[in-house]
C-alpha cells in the first residue's frame, strides 16, 4: 500500500525510465499531442516545429519506454499511446494523491467528531 | 460523504487533491495548528512520535509517522504561511533543508457548516517538477486511454 509518497517517490525516480523520457518537454508535447489520435511522424514534426529525424529519435526514446506505440498503414508509420509506460508515473503521483485523499478522509472524521463532541458538551 | 471539487492545477508541475470537510472552517484551521489535533487524523493508523513542534512561520513540526508493521516515516514540516483561518503554507520533507521537500498550500473556503480544503502541492526539486509535469501531461492522456479500453472492451 502506498502510504508514504515521498519514500515512493524517491524510489520511482530512480528506477523508472519513463520519468527520465519525459523529462524532456518535446516529448511531453509529443504524449500531448498523441493523446487524442494516433499521428504520423510528419504530421509530429511540424506540429511540434522540429525536424522529422529529430521527431523521430523523441518517439524512439518514448517508444523504448513503452509510453508510445507504432503501427504501420501502407506507406505511413503511425504512432499511439501506450498506456504501460505510463503505470510507474501513474503510481507515483498516485502515492501523493492517495496519502492526501486519506489524509482528508480521516480530517473529516475527525472534525465531525469535534463537532460531536461540542454539541454533547453544550447540550450538558 | 465527501465530495471532490474541480479544482485544477494552475500549472503543469502542481498536483491539486481538495475535498469538502463537513465541519466549520475554524474548526478545519484549528486541525493543523496542535500536535494532539494532529495526532487524530495526519497519516495512517499507527500513531505520531513528535520531537518538537512549534505552529508559527518559521516553526517546525519534527515528528516520525509510526508505520501499523512496524518501522516508520520521517516527517518533517516547516510551517511557512499561517493566515487564519483561510491558509497554511508549508514545506513537507523527510528532514532539515530536504531538498525534496514538496510546498504545501492549504486553502479553505467557507461554505458555511461544510469547509472546502485544497491542497497544492508544489514540487521541490526539478526531478519532481518534471514528474509532476509529465504526469498531468499523461493524466489527459490516461484519460483518453481508458475511454479507449473501455470501447475496446464494450465490443
Amino acid at each position: 500500500m502506498a502510504i508514504y509518497p515521498l519514500t515512493q517517490m524517491a524510489r520511482a525516480a530512480t528506477t523508472s525510465d519513463a520519468f527520465n523520457a519525459v523529462a524532456e518537454p518535446q516529448r511531453r508535447r509529443i504524449l500531448m499531442l498523441l493523446k487524442g489520435r494516433e499521428r504520423p511522424v510528419n504530421e509530429l514534426a511540424r506540429a511540434l516545429r522540429i525536424t522529422q529525424p529529430r521527431t523521430s529519435k523523441h518517439l524512439r526514446v518514448l517508444r523504448e519506454v513503452g509510453l508510445v506505440r507504432v503501427r504501420e498503414a501502407g506507406q505511413q508509420r503511425l504512432y499511439t499511446l501506450d498506456a504501460r509506460g505510463l503505470q510507474p508515473v501513474h503510481e507515483w503521483v498516485v502515492g501523493f494523491e492517495q496519502f492526501w485523499n486519506d489524509n482528508l478522509d480521516r480530517l473529516n472524521d475527525y472534525v465531525k467528531k469535534l463537532q460531536e463532541d461540542q454539541s454533547n458538551v453544550s447540550t450538558k | 460523504m465527501s465530495a471532490p471539487s474541480s479544482a485544477q492545477p494552475e500549472t503543469d508541475r502542481e498536483i491539486v487533491v481538495s475535498r469538502i470537510i463537513e465541519g466549520p472552517r475554524n474548526l478545519v484551521f484549528d486541525a493543523f495548528t496542535d500536535v494532539a489535533h494532529l495526532n487524530e487524523w495526519w497519516g495512517p493508523k499507527g500513531g505520531i512520535t513528535t520531537r518538537s513542534f512549534e505552529f508559527r512561520p518559521g516553526g517546525v513540526w519534527d515528528a516520525t509517522i509510526e508505520s501499523p508493521g512496524g518501522g516508520g516515516y520521517p516527517n518533517y514540516v516547516v510551517w511557512k504561511e499561517i493566515v487564519k483561518p483561510e491558509r497554511i503554507v508549508w514545506l513537507y520533507g523527510n528532514a532539515k533543508d530536504d531538498p525534496n521537500a514538496v510546498e504545501t498550500t492549504l486553502t479553505l473556503t467557507d461554505r458555511g457548516a461544510s469547509t472546502e480544503a485544497t491542497l497544492r502541492l508544489v514540487f521541490g526539486s526539478k526531478e519532481q517538477r518534471e514528474q509532476a509535469a509529465k504526469y498531468n501531461a499523461a493524466a489527459g492522456a490516461k484519460q483518453s486511454l481508458d475511454r479507449l479500453a473501455a470501447a475496446v472492451t464494450a465490443h
